[in-house]
């Protein structure tokens, strides 16, 4: 499991917003959004902040760091 | 399944070169200068055309971070590919050379050098492309 949870998938289907938009908005692929919705991927923290902004929500509220030793 | 922009790109890559080096491997016997050459002006004229279709028929062309991220892993093992091949071949030419097998004085050595050297970059060119879309399939 990776370090680093996120809360995109659900932010973003509370906004009706779909993956494509999502993406458009933060300069990114739809193939990243659905990565990081996968969490298969953790992105940069200034794509991190730019997914956050574009939720409106705060960084912490959209991602979460999970110590690996700590689960 | 559905594909970026880049991940199109890489598949059109791939395709180009295993047509164009599969004539390296399968005529490995009739290698020559000009057959090198014109296998480099083959994948280069081949790249252009595939690429140029792929950008036409595709709406959005941005590339982001993770794409980026995915090009580095594929260089990544396309170079310790072709470190380690190099290693190798530099062993079998030494072996060929020292043990008379091709005297280094003869016309062959050149073309011989030339052919496992060109077969190095081909594999390597192979593993980078293969590895960029393996990657991309995986998400990361």
């Amino acid at each position: 499991m990776p370090a680093i949870r996120n809360r995109i998938r659900e932010l973003r289907a509370a906004r009706e917003m779909t993956q494509q938009q999502l993406a458009d908005q933060v300069g990114v692929t739809r193939q990243t959004v659905i990565a990081m919705e996968q969490d298969k991927y953790s992105p940069s923290l200034e794509t991190a902040f730019k997914v956050a902004l574009a939720l409106g929500v705060t960084l912490e509220q959209c991602f979460q760091y999970e110590p690996r030793g700590k689960r | 399944m559905a594909l970026s922009y880049r991940e199109k790109s890489l598949y059109a890559s791939l395709l180009a070169e295993l047509v164009v080096y599969s004539s390296y491997f399968v005529l490995r016997r009739q290698n020559s200068v000009d057959k090198v050459a014109a296998m480099i002006l083959a994948i280069i004229v081949l790249q252009i055309v595939l690429q140029a279709i792929i950008a036409l028929f595709s709406r959005n062309r941005v590339t982001d971070e993770r794409d980026r991220l995915i090009e580095l892993r594929g260089y990544r093992a396309g170079y310790l590919t072709f470190a380690t091949l190099m290693v190798m071949g530099l062993a079998l030419l030494w072996f060929h050379a020292t043990f008379g097998h091709l005297p280094i004085n003869n016309g062959k050595f050149g073309l011989h050098f030339l052919s496992v050297f060109f077969g190095m970059l081909v594999i390597a060119d192979i593993v980078k492309t293969a590895t960029q879309i393996v990657t991309y399939r995986r998400a990361l």
